[in-house]
């Protein structure tokens, strides 16, 4: 069959070759992140699958993401590509290790290890490997390093894409530095292992892919799928209508480094004509003494992830769609480019979480059906870095970010909120931490994780209620980094929907007094008191008195929500009782109150 | 000519969705099927139905078969169904205090960032149905807070009054320690009467709160139904005549008497798919294979595939009945079977981009493929297929149901138009594209256990399966297919080949630095006393029996587990050395690196014991060498050659030893075989199709 002469009315060169190898490549995708999750050691990684893999061309464009956390993987091609410039004399055998945000990478605790993959003696792909690191060496036992004025004080080891192995050995110089540097450097080097062992995963899976099918029809294949998702992109993009969008919000002050917060503006001009998204970033303040900046890598991904947000969520995800959107950026702003040695420590969550958050909202005032309202933000109690000396094993160290009892995901156009949400960035991708998992690991002891009924921002789609996540130290002292955005400024309902609940930290004493911790705080627990934290809920998408009464009543029997604001925030009546399952909704009444 | 009471069968029977399958296997071996719709509203009247059909194959009345067969062993969908459809016993869960929404979080995850148009799924037990425990166990087994007895019998009460039908208990580190969740079973037993309650740390003894959780939930909402369900199904065998032993076939790819599944019945759900590698590890033996296997069964709307490692099952605690993330999680030790949405119905469509895509709509049996010309006008599977030229011109079941090709070529001609290819080609596009759900079915399950598809044997069951075997077995690299006559009752004919296997685990948490021989000696003392005690309280079997032993070991740091066999119950150095050295190995098969450097860490030490059920040998056929001529030739595509002159071959008129070379199609009732050009089918002594697909590994 001549392959050539097929081709589609649409310009697909091999629309049937293009469905089959699209296909395997996320397959080798999915591979590597079997991989890593299976063999890391810190919880952060085997468990919560903050991790990520992608393969990336030759030249540096995006291909293939499977199920990676679009903060980490829309960003991958920025970093390969600074492995090319680099590194003139790249050979079969090679990997690199590469987490520097100025080259490319999200923040410095992703470490990244990049594999040049060969077919026919050329470079064809790029296997990407990224995980966040339980501890990557910072001055403070967090990889989240808030009040860093600079690289300097942030502490972090930045590998700015070194040669990890030449010809499949492993050059020791790299691993003994990092040992040196990185607290509880086995379980770093495990990480590294691992992440390493997927990378090589996909190098062995592409190389016989291309044995199998030629680099020539390869070639072809990667041509037809980037200009395959170009087409979907832009017939969504001509699907929307033609507007000049723009939100404006803002992070949390941060004492004493920002009193008043980090004020953000994007805009957007949505263009169906041209089937392009413009995205405007560079109206924002300049670069902060703090470890809020943006990379570049995480200021366009950002971005992208909340315009992917509001689209027909299977187009895939690679450089062909975002020919689609383009991201404006300046030198030296808080939301990207940063000029070094400026710190982007916390370049993937805090204000990368509020950009998710704007462009969502910003479609959202498109109209009934576009966008959506926001996310939980907060990373407290429950995803904070622990870290300590384990009486228990003789004094061992330790140190991991917990992830658990995340916030509320955002009401949109046709559902409520996912539970699991976690913050903009993720999505709902991660994993929670086992707590026997965790208290078997760490000298910890959770007293609850727990749903909070009535706090979910109301909305004809509602967001997901709030979590409270609680526990102390059960021997020695514990130290708890907290960097909870969502303190100060909620996260935002749009179309008449409410907006979601304020996140809180307290330190709960044996003795019932309860004492507020800061939002961005360092505290040290020693048996005294419970650390006790309380999530975003998510925002809420529409009118709650247009919500379908038999949800709110779901919700209500279900503990979701309360009798109380069933009736004053949605306007239902309810008859019946939960005991017995005969809650009802009072349809006279509830109509007479909707009026 | 052997005598009257020598001739003895053996039964067994699959109740699936549609259909329940009868399987007879004889005295000589021979086994004849049976097929009769399910009857969802009395299940006995289907299973009658299909061993009557079983009966009259082999020429025998009913009551005669049943009064002639030593061994019954019963398969049913009736767990999974309940499951999927809830129409489960009203259940009340009891959860350690501040923790009660572990079933409602999960372990998180879900399928696509961009996607806000997924509902968060229910959880299995609501939280109105839910209720916090006030007592907590520490990691290390020790009493953080007594067990307030007074609170609990409280909330004995309310479940009693609020009439709750089942109750499920799984409070946090009960696996360590599990002094509060036995004290709530004595309580219940005097507050509930009547009243099933699963104890989490009985059932499966893993940490993991929410793994626990999710598999006491799913038992303890089973156990009435189930109970239910078995007695009657077992009333109404012996009111049919028979009175010997009744089995039941289990996840775990084997059998278990009805006794120990009135208190676990969560080992009944997905048992059938369980059944199809049991069948072909059998099917492959007596051909000589050797080599690892991959077992495929494709039905209309469903393609499942499963592994065979070593000889051995390939199991997993980690089965999803329903979508990853949303569906229910089952924990325990079940063979590892992957369902994707794929099959004959599947239907193919032109997105807006203009990529084809086949699935994941289908058809399903109505409206049915175009060509059943029951309404249906999309193109799927089936259809392509036809217009490819694949199918006999007299239609399936042996002519009984008659294919429309017009209707065929109309739906396929729409897509032809849209790609700009012609309509054979369209057609064998549109089969390539939906060999592609399957061939990423296959790698997904075969790399997450380090197996290469290029050394294994593809064995293939279900009514679907004949179609793009061979296509798929290439694409895979697979030298060899291997296709059962009976293949579309594969977990029917698995139940023949099964024996009794029931698994116990214990925990006790180790390292290889500091390895506590005691404690684990100890552990697994308690594994061995448990199984004795299983053995003692068969009624069946054959008296032979073993125990294979295996522990869950990792890395430090690590959170999942790799099995590890052990060579037996004693661990001294050596043992312990041999071990660690084990581990390695399966580390570097696996996740392809392996840290000799880092210590390992031991936490479950399980026995499966295998009882073994009397088998018949297979009844062979004499060889002979045959090249066997058409019944009729006509027109098919194949890649490469485009429209060639194709061979069709009934195989009810094959004879062992019949060789035939591709282009070529075998028609037989339930199935049709498509051999493309290079590849070469034999029909083996023993009624299987082997295919030597071409490749040369």
């Amino acid at each position: 069959m001549n392959r050539a002469a097929a081709k589609s009315s649409d310009g697909l060169r091999d629309p049937v070759l293009a469905a089959v190898l699209a296909n395997r490549f996320d397959g080798i995708v999915r591979e590597m992140t079997n991989t890593l999750l299976r063999s890391a050691r810190s919880a952060l990684i085997n468990t919560g699958r903050d991790f990520s893999c992608a393969i990336t061309t030759a030249d540096n464009r995006l291909l293939a993401v499977a199920e990676g956390l679009p903060v980490h993987t829309f960003g991958s091609h920025i970093q390969t590509a600074s492995m090319t410039r680099l590194h003139s004399d790249l050979a079969r055998g090679d990997a690199f290790l590469h987490n520097d945000p100025y080259l490319g990478n999200t923040h410095p605790a992703d470490q990244t290890v990049l594999v040049p993959v060969f077919a026919d003696g050329r470079h064809i792909f790029t296997a990407c490997a990224k995980a966040h690191q339980a501890d990557i060496g910072n001055s403070i036992p967090s990889t989240y390093h808030f009040g860093a004025k600079d690289v300097y004080e942030e502490g972090s080891v930045i590998f700015p894409c070194v040669r990890l192995e030449r010809r499949y050995q492993m050059i020791d110089d790299v691993v003994r530095t990092g040992m040196r540097r990185i607290r509880v450097p086995e379980q770093w080097r495990g990480d590294l292992l691992a992440a390493l062992g997927a990378a090589r995963t996909a190098e062995r899976r592409l190389e016989e892919l291309c044995r199998r099918y030629s680099t020539e029809v390869i070639d072809t294949f990667i041509e037809d799928w980037l200009d395959y998702s170009e087409t979907r992109m832009m017939q969504a993009i001509r699907a929307l209508p033609k507007a000049v969008l723009s939100a404006d919000g803002a992070h949390d002050p941060v004492q004493p480094f920002l009193p008043d917060g980090v004020p953000l503006h994007v805009s957007l001009d949505v263009d169906p004509d041209q089937a392009r998204i413009v995205v405007d970033l560079r109206d924002n303040i300049d670069c902060v003494d703090a470890g809020l900046n943006e990379s570049e890598a995480c200021a366009i991904n950002n971005v992208t992830t909340g315009i992917f947000n509001c689209l027909d969520p299977t187009i895939p995800r690679n450089s062909g769609s975002f020919r689609r959107i383009e991201v404006l950026l300046r030198d030296n702003c808080v939301v990207g480019r940063p000029r070094f040695p400026k710190s982007c420590s916390m370049a993937t969550t805090n204000v990368g979480d509020r950009l998710v958050n704007l462009v969502q909202r910003a479609f959202a005032s498109l109209g009934e059906g576009y966008g959506l309202a926001e996310g939980g933000v907060s990373l407290g109690a429950g995803a904070a870095v622990i870290s300590g000396e384990d009486y228990r094993r003789g004094g061992r160290p330790y140190v991991n970010q917990l992830l658990i009892g995340g916030n509320g995901g955002p009401g949109g156009p046709s559902c409520d909120g996912w539970l699991t949400y976690g913050i903009p960035v993720v999505a709902g991708l991660t994993y929670g931490d086992s707590i026997e998992l965790d208290e078997l690991r760490f000298p910890i002891l959770f007293a609850t994780v727990r749903l909070m009924p009535g706090t979910a921002g109301a909305g004809r789609y509602r967001g997901a209620p709030a979590m409270e996540t609680s526990y102390g130290v059960r021997g020695g002292r514990m130290i708890v980094v907290i960097i909870s955005d969502g303190q100060y400024n909620a996260p935002r309902g749009v179309l008449g929907g409410g907006d979601g609940c304020l996140a809180t930290t307290h330190l709960v004493y044996t003795n019932a007094v309860e004492q507020r911790v800061a939002n961005f705080d360092i505290v040290l627990l020693d048996g005294t008191a419970v650390l006790r934290g309380r999530t975003n809920s998510g925002a809420g998408y529409g009118d709650p008195r247009t919500r379908d009464p038999r949800a709110v009543r779901d919700d209500v029997l279900e503990g979701w929500e309360t009798p109380e604001r069933a009736r004053e925030v949605y306007g239902v009546c309810l008859t019946g009782s939960i005991d017995d399952e005969s809650l009802a909704v009072d349809i006279e009444a509830t109509t007479h109150l909707r009026r | 000519m052997k005598s009257r009471e020598s001739r003895r069968y053996q039964l067994s029977i699959d109740t699936g969705g549609t259909f329940t399958d009868a399987v007879i296997a004889d005295w000589r071996g021979a086994l004849y099927l049976g097929k009769a719709l399910t009857t969802p509203r009395d299940i006995s009247l289907g299973v009658r139905e299909a061993i009557q059909a079983a009966a009259a194959e082999s020429g025998l009345e009913l009551q005669a078969l049943l009064a002639a067969t030593d061994l019954l062993v019963y398969g049913t969908t009736a767990a999974t169904n309940a499951i999927v459809t809830r129409k489960v016993a009203r259940t009340a869960m009891l959860c350690t205090e501040g923790i009660e929404d572990v079933l409602l979080f999960r372990e998180g995850g879900k399928s696509n960032a961009h996607d806000f148009t997924q509902p968060f799924p229910q959880p299995y037990v609501a939280r109105r149905h839910t209720f916090g425990v006030r007592e907590r166990i520490n990691a290390e087994g020790g009493v953080e807070r007594p067990l307030d007895e007074d609170h609990l019998v409280s909330l004995l009460r309310t479940i009693s009054e609020r009439g709750f039908e089942a109750l499920a208990v799984c409070l946090l580190f009960s696996v360590v320690n599990p002094a509060h969740e036995r004290r709530i079973g004595e309580l219940a037993a005097a507050h509930l009467p009547g009243i099933p309650v699963t104890l989490s740390h009985r059932l499966l003894p893993i940490l993991r709160e929410f793994r626990r959780a999710s598999a006491t939930a799913i038992n303890a909402s089973l156990r009435p139904g189930m109970a239910r369900h078995l007695g009657r199904m077992e009333k109404s065998l012996r009111e049919l005549g028979y009175d010997g032993p009744l089995l039941v076939s289990t996840s775990t790819g084997g059998c278990m008497e009805v006794p120990m599944l009135l208190e676990q019945p969560v080992h009944l759900v997905k048992s059938g798919p369980a059944m199809a590698p049991v069948a072909a590890r059998e099917y492959s033996r007596r051909e000589g294979e050797t080599c690892d296997l991959i077992v495929c069964d494709t039905g209309g709307t469903t393609f499942d595939v499963g592994m065979i490692r070593d000889g051995d099952l390939v199991r997993t605690r980690e089965t999803w009945l329903g979508p990853r993330f949303s569906g229910e999680l089952l924990c325990l030790s079940s063979v590892d079977v992957r369902s994707v949405g794929a099959g004959g119905g599947s239907i193919a469509w032109m997105d807006a981009a203009g990529l084809l895509r086949v699935g994941p709509q289908s058809a399903g049996a109505e409206p049915g493929p175009a060509c059943y010309g029951r309404g249906g006008t999309d193109a799927t599977v089936t259809d392509a297929a036809l217009v490819a030229g694949y199918l006999p011109s007299e239609g399936l079941l042996g002519g009984r149901m008659a294919l429309d090709v017009d209707a065929a070529r109309a739906a396929v001609a729409r897509i032809a138009a849209a790609l700009g290819r012609d309509l054979p080609e369209t057609a064998h596009a549109i089969i390539n594209v939906a060999g592609e759900t399957m061939i990423t079915a296959i790698v997904d399950i075969t790399v997450a256990e380090g197996l290469d598809p290029r050394d294994c044997t593809l064995v293939a069951g279900g009514g679907a399966a004949g179609l793009n075997v061979v296509a798929i077995a290439r694409e895979l690299g697979c030298a060899r297919v291997l296709l059962p006559k009976t293949a579309s009752a594969m977990s029917a004919c698995g139940m023949q080949f099964a024996d009794i296997v029931f698994e116990q685990a214990a925990g006790a948490f180790t390292t290889s630095s500091a390895f506590d021989r005691a404690l684990v000696e100890k552990a697994l003392a308690a594994v061995r006393a448990e199984l004795a005690a299983v053995e003692d309280s068969l009624h069946s079997g054959s008296g032979q029996s073993r125990t294979d032993l295996f522990v869950e070991a990792r890395y430090e740091g690590q959170v999942w587990q790799l099995d590890v066999p052990l060579a037996g119950w004693e661990l001294g150095p050596a043992e312990v050395g041999a071990l660690v050295r084990a581990f390695h190995a399966v580390h570097q098969r696996v996740f392809a690196v392996c840290d000799e450097r880092s210590e390992l860490e031991f936490l479950t030490w399980k026995g499966r014991l295998t009882v073994t059920l009397p088998k018949k040998e297979a009844l062979r056929q004499p060889l002979r060498d045959a090249r066997p001529l058409p019944r009729q030739r006509r027109q098919a595509f194949f890649d490469g050659v485009g429209l060639v002159d194709t061979g069709f071959f009934p195989g009810g008129e094959l004879a062992a030893g019949a060789v035939i070379e591709g282009p070529a199609v075998i028609t037989e009732a339930t199935t049709t075989i498509v051999i493309p050009p290079g590849a070469t089918a034999t029909l083996s002594a023993c009624g299987s199709y082997l295919i030597d697909t071409g490749v040369r590994a």
